[in-house]
């Protein structure tokens, strides 16, 4: 079948090139749009691979998960997108076996402890498990299209008129969300800029383009102005599994001096960056980068004597967070491990 | 393999596959990978391995320029090997390039027969391999850099103004003193900042003192920038025109014949060359272990991302590494003892076991190594499997794949083991010791392997019997190369050679240091080897007025050789004054007899001299010309004492000849400044005679004028 091999040929070269560009990640993609270049990737895999069972395809689509992870862990969403459509195909594959809804679930504690020996083999053949999970891969996009939207339609239950909102960094959501309610409510905006990237003058650009009231600040005076602060609202890139934040350096500084001042702080962010992990995982976050940001190359014989550094992310620890809003509500830090549940299966933590 | 790359190729082009803005219908961009240095720098590492193989934080150089090259949206590369050319096939094969994944499609063009760069892209243009725009790298380049702006700018350039531009080369500014500058290929650079375009290129060779020329500033552009900070990355974006510039001059070898020749030609033939200065990504070119070790310490501290290695671009399942804080990467299976410490930006290769109470910095280890207790490291690069025992000591040194340093053994800065040798047991290697398990002049017999001729020592050493226990230690296997002991100019210049110009000796001449420059033909090379490009000019010029004496070529072509020499080598007027003249003094006495009594030495030269009379006349122009042609004759003089008599003679020639004017010559005369045997020259009876005759000539003339 020469056919099928350029077709699997062709899927390994995609995937290969979604891999290095991950790897070479120069143009901070869109989570969104990673999430959504990945599912379209494990839908390919799932129409032209080569296999009749679900626990073939489960095997299948983890090994490539894998590959695309390792090739740029802080990308979470791809994890998170792989571990997604492993559920899909497990509860797929259990409504053809003929089992109810609600079995599945583990809800109590004498379940979860008792179902260790009761997993499946995935190994019974059906014929239409492979369209029905395109399928639902393909209502997983359609309901990627309408995340931000759907945070951002929250917005006027936690903005009111001539607050003081700050936040840090560029985040689409965030920008989305100031927009939205912008448009009923006169509010004004604080940016910290977040050096040495400085995304912040991004945000300010955009938000003032919408006559939003917005104001630039260096990093140095978030404590400072926190005083004068309603709200903090912030975008993420990955919410850990006990609640916490990987999100642009600098975030930590701003939780904390939120913390000392009592502001409340908001974290918007879609489902598809809740990620199963927890932050003990050394290495698998953090990105360090090349420190030119931070002292530039040309700085000339320094450079021999010194270590820059120059991390992209902050870890922020979930007591510092106030309230999470994805597209499916407004949740508790808290209660994160409960969406946890709802969102993957156990066993797919790891991969 | 190539009929399912272009199947693969059709299928792939229609959807969106990479990021590549250069995916568009017209050709694939391209680009050719030296994978050969041309030169003998790493000796005696690269005797065992070529260059491009070296492993550089434990992977290949010539991955690192592949991913460049791939990162950059190059298509198709084009890899040129001569030395060890089935190494790096079979390692490329291995690799991820070759896989039918790679969207950069790898291939090979062997020959034992290139000698430079010049021999590749001849090969490029006579097989008519790049159909536009190509990129031209060496397989020592590390780079992050994004080509596609530049080559946005380079095929704008050559659409505004059709095939004026045919070059576009990539700098990275890096100010004076960057530990990643090369002291060797330290430029200086004159540009339109404008246009961008290169007006002058020179090489500082350690000078102090730049001439431009006058016509650069007197062109009618605006803004003329002399640019000393720049680094030159060994990245050029070529147009095809450039492999047939390669073809119309044979005589170009390297990048800087090229480059010099272009703009030494520029109003003759139109081409210009420009340049593109990045600031924000990183771009080296390792050409010699000072460099080697520079690039290493910045690819672990993380300049180059996204090429560092715990990203491992290469796909091999050996090179998973986890990075932690402070720069420590980590391989699988490593052990480290009770005790040792990892400072700071350490990399450990796949089953390095180390022993206890070790402390490592800055240092970078290969796989499957085995450390003892108590062994400090610090800047040390060890490849793959290498033993060191207990309480041995490293700085700042190589060493290389299987090599075993024994017990208390300390190896001080800028030591190099290579492959397999033995040192120690309790033994310190002195600053700059090279140990390799090749005898030094066994390289004489595969010269022709080279094509460049970079710190061939040819004063052959006794060929040692057995390995000198002195050196290696009573256990110990290999030859000592090289110690670094000033007393031996020669060896002080190799450990240059290969270490490239010491951080310490800025103060030194650095003129021996850039000799894969001077590109002589062989034979010249075989003669004297170390010489500077002056001197190989000199032998240059004197074998043309050999063959221009025996032949009878006219002076009008002699001429012309002299200059084309003299731009090859890049000879200034003031050298070029002093050669010449020195030349054609000594030539009687390479003719006939070192040994000569003066007369029968002038005698020779007044025909001599009668004959290339215009060949002064043409070069011998300003006043300043004639007293360097004089100081030229003083020095000769004062070399051949012997000679001494005929100063008079020889100068009343060049006086009669109208070579020489006689204002100049009392001037000289009159100079004060100089040494205590150029008094005495002076005191010759028969010049003081002859300067009185002249003296008196000037006042009769000057009273004929006041009559």
């Amino acid at each position: 079948m020469p056919g099928a091999a350029e077709r699997g040929s062709e899927l390994s070269e995609q995937i290969e090139a979604f891999a290095a560009r991950l790897r070479r990640g120069g143009e901070r993609p869109r989570s969104e749009d990673t999430a959504r270049q990945t599912l379209s990737l494990l839908r390919k895999i799932v129409g032209n691979g080569r296999w009749s069972r679900a626990g073939e395809l489960m095997d299948l689509i983890r090994t490539e998960g894998q590959r695309m992870t390792a090739a740029q862990p802080s990308e979470t969403t791809v994890g998170n997108m792989v571990r997604r459509v492993l559920k899909v195909i497990r509860e797929e594959y259990g409504r053809l076996h003929g089992r109810s809804e609600e079995s599945d679930q583990q809800e109590s504690l004498h379940k979860l402890l008792t179902s260790g020996g009761l997993s499946e083999d995935f190994r019974t053949p059906y014929p239409s498990l492979r369209a029905n999970v395109i399928e639902a891969i393909n209502e997983m996009l359609i309901e990627l299209e309408g995340t931000t939207d759907n945070i951002a339609m929250q917005a006027l239950e936690h903005i009111h008129s001539n607050e003081v909102i700050m936040t840090i960094g560029y985040s689409r959501t965030v920008e989305a969300f100031l927009k939205e309610a912008a448009r009923k409510r006169k509010f004004q905006v604080i940016v910290a800029e977040c050096a040495p990237f400085c995304q912040g003058h991004e945000m300010a650009v955009r938000l003032s383009k919408e006559n939003i009231e917005t104001t630039v600040m260096s990093d140095a005076a978030i404590f400072a102005v926190m005083s004068r602060v309603n709200k903090v609202i912030i975008g993420t890139k990955t919410i850990l599994a006990n609640g916490a934040l990987i999100a642009v350096s600098g975030t930590h500084t701003l939780a904390l001096a939120a913390k000392h001042h009592s502001t409340p702080l908001i974290v918007c962010a879609p489902m598809f960056k809740l990620s199963p992990q927890f932050p003990n995982e050394e290495d698998s976050f953090h990105k360090f980068v090349s420190p030119q940001e931070v002292l530039p190359f040309t700085e000339g014989e320094i450079l021999a004597k010194i270590n820059v550094h120059c991390p992209v992310f902050d870890y922020v620890p979930p007591e510092l967070i106030t309230l999470f809003i994805s597209n499916i509500g407004g949740n508790a830090p808290s209660y994160i491990y409960r969406l946890m549940s709802e969102l993957y299966h156990p066993d797919d933590y790891e991969l | 393999m190539a009929a399912r790359g272009t199947a693969r190729r059709g299928a792939g082009g229609g959807s969106a596959r990479g990021p590549d803005p250069q995916e568009e219908p017209p050709p694939p961009l391209q680009a050719v990978l030296v994978a050969d240095s041309f030169n003998r720098r790493f000796f005696p590492i690269s005797k065992d391995r070529p260059r491009a193989l070296l492993p550089m934080a434990n992977v290949a150089m010539i991955d690192y320029t592949l991913e460049f090259l791939t990162a950059t949206g190059v298509e198709e590369t084009f890899v040129f090997c001569c030395w060890k050319s089935a190494e790096i096939k079979e390692h490329l094969q291995k690799s991820k390039w070759c896989r039918h994944t790679s969207p950069n499609t790898v291939r090979f063009v062997t020959s034992d027969l290139y000698r430079s760069l010049g021999d590749v892209l001849r090969d490029v243009d006579a097989k008519s391999l790049v159909r536009s725009d190509f990129i031209l790298v060496t397989g020592d380049v590390v780079s992050n850099f994004n080509i596609s702006k530049a080559l946005e700018e380079h095929k704008l350039r050559r659409k505004m103004e059709k095939n004026v531009s045919v070059m576009t080369m990539i700098f990275k500014e890096s100010s004076p003193g960057h530990h990643a500058r090369c002291k060797e290929d330290d430029i200086v650079i004159a540009m339109d900042s404008a246009t961008n375009r290169v007006l002058h290129y020179q090489r500082t060779q350690g000078l102090k003192r730049f001439r431009f020329p006058m016509s650069l500033f007197q062109n009618s552009i605006e803004n003329v920038e002399v640019r000393h900070d720049l680094l030159d990355c060994h990245i050029s974006i070529c147009s095809p025109q450039v492999a047939e510039l390669f073809t119309d001059n044979f005589d170009y070898q390297t990048r800087d014949d090229f480059v010099r020749g272009l703009l030494v030609n520029e109003e003759v033939l139109g081409n210009q060359i420009h340049m593109h200065v990045t600031t924000e990504e990183y771009g080296a070119h390792i050409c010699n272990l000072l460099m080697y070790e520079a690039v290493c310490s910045d690819i672990i501290r993380r300049w180059v991302y996204p090429l560092t290695p715990e990203m491992n671009f290469t796909d091999d399942k050996n090179q998973s590494y986890t990075h932690s804080k402070h720069n420590i990467y980590r391989g699988v299976d490593v052990s480290l003892g009770h005790g040792s410490v990892l400072e700071e930006n350490v990399l450990i290769g796949q089953g390095t076991v180390i022993g206890s109470n070790c402390c490592i910095t800055n240092s970078v280890i290969g796989q499957n190594c085995r450390i003892g207790d108590r062994v400090t490291l610090d800047g040390a690069v060890l490849w793959d499997r290498v033993h060191i025992a207990d309480n041995v000591e490293i700085h700042h040194s190589v060493i290389c794949d299987e090599a075993e340093v024994k017990e208390k053994v300390k190896l001080k800065p800028r030591c190099v083991l290579s492959s397999q040798v033995v040192v120690g047991p309790g033994i310190t290697l002195s600053e700059g010791t090279v140990i390799s398990l090749h005898p030094p002049d066994e390289e004489e017999e595969d010269d022709d392997q080279f094509s460049d001729d970079s710190g061939v020592n040819k004063e052959s050493k006794v060929k040692l019997k057995g390995y000198n226990k002195k050196d290696v230690g009573s256990e110990g296997r290999g030859y000592l190369w090289k110690a670094d002991d000033k007393n031996e100019e020669d060896e002080e210049e190799q450990r240059q050679s290969l270490w490239g110009p010491a951080m310490h000796s800025e103060e030194e001449s650095e003129s021996d240091s850039d000799l894969s420059m001077g590109s002589e033909e062989p034979d010249s090379r075989a003669a004297s080897p170390q010489l500077d490009d002056i001197k190989v000019f000199q032998n240059e010029v004197l074998g043309t007025l050999q063959r221009g004496e025996e032949e009878n070529i006219s002076c009008d072509n002699l001429v012309l050789e002299i200059n084309s020499l003299k731009y090859a080598y890049n000879i200034g007027l003031k050298e070029m004054m002093q050669v010449l003249s020195k030349v054609i003094l000594e030539f009687p006495l390479q003719q006939l007899d070192a040994n000569l009594d003066s007369q029968t030495y002038f005698s020779a030269l007044v025909p001599l001299l009668k004959n290339w009379t215009p060949l002064f006349k043409n070069y011998i122009k300003r006043a300043s010309d004639h007293l360097n042609a004089l100081c030229a004759i003083e020095e000769f003089f004062l070399e051949h004492d012997s000679l001494c008599t005929s100063i008079a003679k020889v100068l009343m020639t060049f006086y009669q000849l109208e070579i020489l004017e006689e204002d100049v010559i009392l001037n000289w005369f009159s100079l004060r400044d100089t040494s205590d045997k150029g008094k005495q020259l002076r005191k010759n009876q028969r010049l003081q005679k002859f300067i009185q005759w002249l003296e008196e000539a000037e006042e009769e003339s000057s009273d004929g004028d006041q009559d």
